[in-house]
């Protein structure tokens, strides 16, 4: 009977399955610090990724071409995470049984970091976030172990309420509608912008709030009926292709004439300015976590400009994330003098300062040893001709600037969800 | 089949199992670090999933594209559970996911299988998405895309390789009901359904009926590897409930050959395996991965595990000029 | 709730089931025709508007000639990778599995290819000149690009029609459809036949994403998003039914532009939740004929 071959087979490959991981089990090299990095780099999140991946190693040759102390080179492993839970905890996984790494590293959507900070949590192996925003990883989820070099959706959203309110000054609104992706992203910035529109006594009327599917590439029905609402101020809470499709779309129905359109966390980002050139329209109010024209430094010049160098682009903001994690764990590691200690690198790692790109004069990134939540700087801009960083023709100006200690987390909202 | 067909196919079988049984259960002893034990559960789990699909497909020859669904409340019953009331009520949502799904895929398995061919499998696809889209708005209930973590398991089954073992024995104990099933009576009906409904007609048994029974079994066994899954990394995601895990197993039979019992098993290890290796070393993993696959589709007509069918048979006539006789889903009511 | 609103409503919900249509007409006409599920239909979808991005912002050309730059190139390498991949696995034992896994493979590999050439940023066209502005309806300004796309949905709809009924190379098309076999008996060859319809398919698609991509986002898996919607409306306007793809479309459309604007919260329910109510009720499609057709 050719069942039997049928086992036959099964068997080899199942032997196979055992033998296939043996061979790649590879003796690690000495005085290494093994970071094990996960980016999408396929489909919509890909240009994160990529960014991520080109501005991490670009921090790496700099630091290596300089030594970390103790004579520790730094090596890094990507691999993309497919933008997916599950897979992205095997790889998770792999990195710390079979590479040995000493740091878990990346990953831009907030659905992914929960599942590695859970993996990161159970093996004791520090997880660096460099661009995934849900404040729950640091507040709700917190774990020692897992440090965040990027602001929040918090922060992001703190930093957007004082804006409204210093607007309502000038430009008296009331109403306000909000459009965001349907998940916990798009949720999570509503939630806190309202949040903190209470906690600073902004008094606001909702007219609409839409939850688009993640990445619908039509908008239309949407646009139309946010027209209808009659709202002052649109909140978007977009990333990425969403935000690009939504705006052209909106531009086609004049929306903008109509309404003061607000996109505080992510809306900013380079991408959408390299995308649309000069279609995009001027006076929307935007941020990111992120700028390559603010602050005006030496460092953050020099930043942008080597990664054009590298990858013939400019970056987006999960570019300088990605930069910061390699920092903050160089600097770590240099305190502490080996990178095997896990403890003593969280411990060096809380309150830690870092002097990091997108610092303004006179201001230092620093680490909350409470929530391991880095502290920025949050710049809002308008949009404004400007046609230094090409292809884009329009980038953000007229900045307000808002310091850490008027938007970070309150200790009464961290209680109030750890309690939980 | 003749009574001696019978006994070699038994003794073949017992060769089988055994040589299935000792590679699985070798992999914590071999192992080099605890990752290949994540991926042997990871296979083992997929490779249940994939043959109690195929139950629906190959053998049945009902395109279901909706089968994550039934994943998902596996995955979903255990989470919700432990994370509400306790790891000591594991084995209570074990058996409670499989009730749910029990009366679900009753429920739906009555409307889906009023329709036939293509329809069936939009219909399934449909309730699928509705399932996951319900999932994803459930936020403060199901945490939404952020999926639930911290999924703890009760005693000893919290140590790696004690929860190995536990799915390595309920998966191949499963596996083995169902290629049980697929060569009962039961299951000749199944193949009569998909080669010539009429005729089973004829025979005096319902279509229909046997229809809803293979949907739920299938259901059933689904929901089980999702119920393991959720173990694995202690976590669920709504992932689990998206078209793309139902198309998974879709791929993974057809890569295997979904006219052998094994076909999809074999195609879970493949693609398991490849999915891992392949991404773990390039970042254009996409190209490669496809470039690999549709050089097996188009050079194994039958499925891998047909292919190497093919080639042991060739092998063997040669050897012995044996006339080559196989045993496939195929095979069964007269040709 | 005033009468204006609704009617700029209906023509957003429109505009989506035209773009839906579009993509979906291809998707039909080669599962119609040519038993053929093509599941990168998206990644072709994806490719047009690729290559209306290089016609109109790398080489500075003319929009309409980007158009046609996109359905022809869509169209050949369509027609090559029937030539090449799809062809050798016609006829096999259990045709359609290999068939979703085959086009499953293409649309790795073409999204991957799609990197490498353009980069993983997002990219985007301009619309074109005499389409950039909007008419007036009352208070609400409705975009004159997006009534352009309900044009040509129109067209490709009535046009596909005659074609399949009306003319001989149509006629062929449905022929092979319902007996391939029996078609080469007649001495019409029936591979070239499958491969032009393949190509005309894939064509579609082309056309379809540089026609989308003023509106939308041009970036890698941008295909596989819209497959899934376009596969429902597929199977609910029944099968190579260009007529039932385009109702199918605008039933989904209208539905989900509605939902949009009174119960926002659970809008995105609503594609599944049609699809599901229509197969339950009717089971073959929306435009099945009663009885089966005498040969």
């Amino acid at each position: 009977m050719a069942g039997k071959h049928g086992w036959k087979c099964l068997a080899v490959g199942l032997l196979s399955l055992i033998a296939v991981p043996l061979a790649q089990a590879a003796a690690p090299a000495e005085k290494v610090i093994r970071i094990g990095a996960m980016y999408p780099m396929t489909g919509r999140p890909g240009l994160y990724g990529m960014d991520s991946v080109a501005a991490a190693e670009m921090a790496i040759d700099e630091i290596n071409a300089k030594g970390v102390a103790g004579g520790y080179k730094i090596d890094a492993i990507f691999t993309d995470s497919k933008a997916k839970p599950a897979y992205a905890v095997r790889v998770a996984n792999r990195y710390i049984a079979e590479d040995k790494v000493h740091f878990l590293f990346g990953v831009v959507s907030s659905g992914v970091g929960l599942a590695v900070t859970e993996v990161s949590k159970q093996n004791k192996v520090i997880f660096i976030g460099t661009d995934h925003a849900a404040t729950e990883l640091t507040v709700d989820n917190f774990q020692p172990y897992y440090f965040r070099v990027s602001n929040d959706t918090f922060q992001s959203m703190a930093a957007g309420a004082l804006y409204l309110k210093e607007m309502a000054k000038t430009k008296p609104w009331k109403k306000i509608a909000y459009i965001g992706p349907d998940y916990s992203y798009g949720h999570a910035q509503w939630d806190e912008l309202r949040y903190n529109l209470d906690r600073f006594g902004v008094p606001f009327e909702v007219v609409g709030e839409y939850w688009p599917k993640l990445s619908d590439p039509d908008y239309s029905a949407y646009i139309t009926s946010i027209i209808k609402d009659k709202p002052d101020v649109l909140v978007a809470g977009f990333w990425g292709g969403d935000t690009v499709a939504f705006i052209k779309q909106a531009k086609a129905y004049g929306m903008f004439d109509k309404l003061t359109y607000f996109h505080p966390d992510a809306g900013g980002n380079y991408e959408l300015m390299s995308a649309m050139g000069d279609e995009l329209p001027l006076g929307l109010i935007l941020s990111a976590r992120h700028h390559n024209n603010w602050p005006v430094t030496e460092r953050n010049k020099k930043f942008v400009e080597e990664f054009k160098k590298r990858t013939g682009r400019y970056p987006t903001y999960a570019a300088e994330g990605a930069y910061a994690g390699i920092y903050a764990i160089a600097q770590a590691v240099e305190k502490v003098g080996n990178p095997d200690d896990a403890d003593a690198l969280v411990k060096a790692m809380e309150g830690m300062k870092l002097n990091l790109p997108e610092d303004p004069e006179g201001f230092v990134s620093i680490i909350d040893p409470g929530t391991h939540q880095i502290m920025q700087v949050q710049a809002i801009g308008t949009t404004i001709a400007n046609a230094d960083f090409p292809p884009a023709k329009v980038m953000l100006g007229n900045w307000s600037v808002y310091q850490p200690a008027d938007i970070f987390v309150p200790a009464e909202y961290i209680a109030a969800k750890r309690k939980k | 089949m003749g009574r001696s067909d019978m006994k070699s196919l038994c003794n073949g079988n017992m060769l089988g199992w055994g040589a299935l049984i000792l590679a699985f259960a070798l992999v914590p002893v071999l192992m080099t670090s605890q990752y290949q034990l994540n991926v042997a559960c990871n296979v083992l789990i997929w490779a249940l999933f994939a043959t109690s699909f195929n139950m629906l497909w190959g053998v049945t020859g009902m395109l279901s594209f909706g089968q994550a669904l039934y994943y998902g409340v596996g995955g979903y019953a255990i989470g919700l559970t432990v994370t509400y009331l306790g790891s000591q009520w594991y084995f209570a949502a074990f058996a409670a996911g499989l009730l749910f799904t029990l009366v679900l895929s009753f429920l739906l398995g009555l409307l889906v299988i009023r329709v036939g061919g293509v329809y069936y499998t939009m219909l399934t696809l449909a309730f699928g998405q509705l399932a996951w889209q319900i999932m994803f708005k459930l936020y403060d209930f199901t945490g939404g895309d952020d999926g639930l973590q911290g999924i703890t398991l009760p005693g000893l089954l919290a140590n790696k390789v004690y929860y190995y073992y536990f799915v390595m024995i309920l998966v191949l104990l499963a596996v083995w009901v169902l290629k049980r099933m697929a060569y009962s009576p039961f299951g000749l009906i199944l193949r009569g359904v998909r080669q010539n409904p009429n005729r089973v007609r004829f025979l005096g048994r319902r279509v229909r009926r046997n229809q809803l029974r293979v949907y739920i079994v299938a259901s059933l066994f689904a929901t089980v590897a999702g119920a393991l899954m959720a173990g694995v990394d202690g976590s669920v995601h709504t992932d689990m409930f998206f078209w793309t895990t139902s198309g998974e197993v879709i791929l993974m039979s057809v890569l295997g050959g979904i006219s052998h019992f094994f076909g999809p098993f074999c195609g879970a290890v493949v693609i398991i395996l490849i999915e891992d290796i392949v991404g773990a070393h390039t970042e254009y993993w996409s190209l490669l991965i496809g470039s690999i696959i549709m050089v097996m589709v188009i050079g194994f007509p039958r499925g891998l595990v047909g292919g190497a069918l093919d080639v042991a048979a060739k092998v063997r006539a040669t050897l012995q000029g044996a006339k080559h006789d196989d045993t496939t889903l195929t095979a069964g009511l007269g040709k | 709730m005033d009468f204006s609103f609704l009617l700029t409503q209906m023509v957003s919900g429109l505009t989506m089931a035209t773009l839906l249509f579009l993509v979906a007409s291809g998707l039909t006409l080669i599962f119609g025709v040519g038993n053929v599920f093509n599941f990168a239909h998206g990644s072709f979808y994806m490719l047009g508007a690729y290559l209306g991005y290089q016609v109109v912002t790398v080489w500075s050309l003319n929009f309409w000639f980007a158009l046609l730059f996109a359905a022809l190139g869509a169209g050949v390498i369509g027609a090559l990778i029937e030539c090449l991949v799809l062809r050798r696995i016609y006829g096999r034992a259990n045709e359609g599995g290999f068939q979703i896994l085959l086009t499953y493979c293409l649309i790795l590999i073409i999204d991957d290819l799609v990197k490498l050439v353009w980069g993983a940023e997002y990219k985007s066209i301009s619309r074109p000149a005499g389409f950039s502005g909007s008419l007036t309806v009352g208070d609400i300004a409705i975009p004159s690009y997006n009534l352009l796309i309900i044009a040509i949905g129109l067209v490709v709809v009535v046009a596909s029609w005659w074609i399949l009924n009306r003319t001989r190379p149509g006629k062929i098309a449905r022929a092979a459809a319902v007996d391939r076999e029996m078609l080469g008996a007649l001495g019409i060859n029936v591979p070239l036949t499958m491969t032009v319809v393949f190509g005309i398919a894939t064509a579609l698609g082309g056309l379809t994403g540089a026609l989308a991509a003023p509106l939308r986002t041009v970036t890698p898996g941008a295909g596989i998003e819209v497959i899934i919607d376009s596969m429902i409306v597929v199977v609910m306007g029944g099968m190579g039914n260009f007529w039932g793809a385009w109702l199918g479309a605008l039933l989904l459309g209208e539905v989900n532009a509605f939902a949009v604007a009174f119960v926002p919260e659970w809008a995105t329910l609503f594609s599944f939740l049609v699809m599901v109510v229509v197969l339950i009720f009717k089971p073959e499609g929306l435009f099945a004929p009663r009885t089966t057709r005498k040969v």
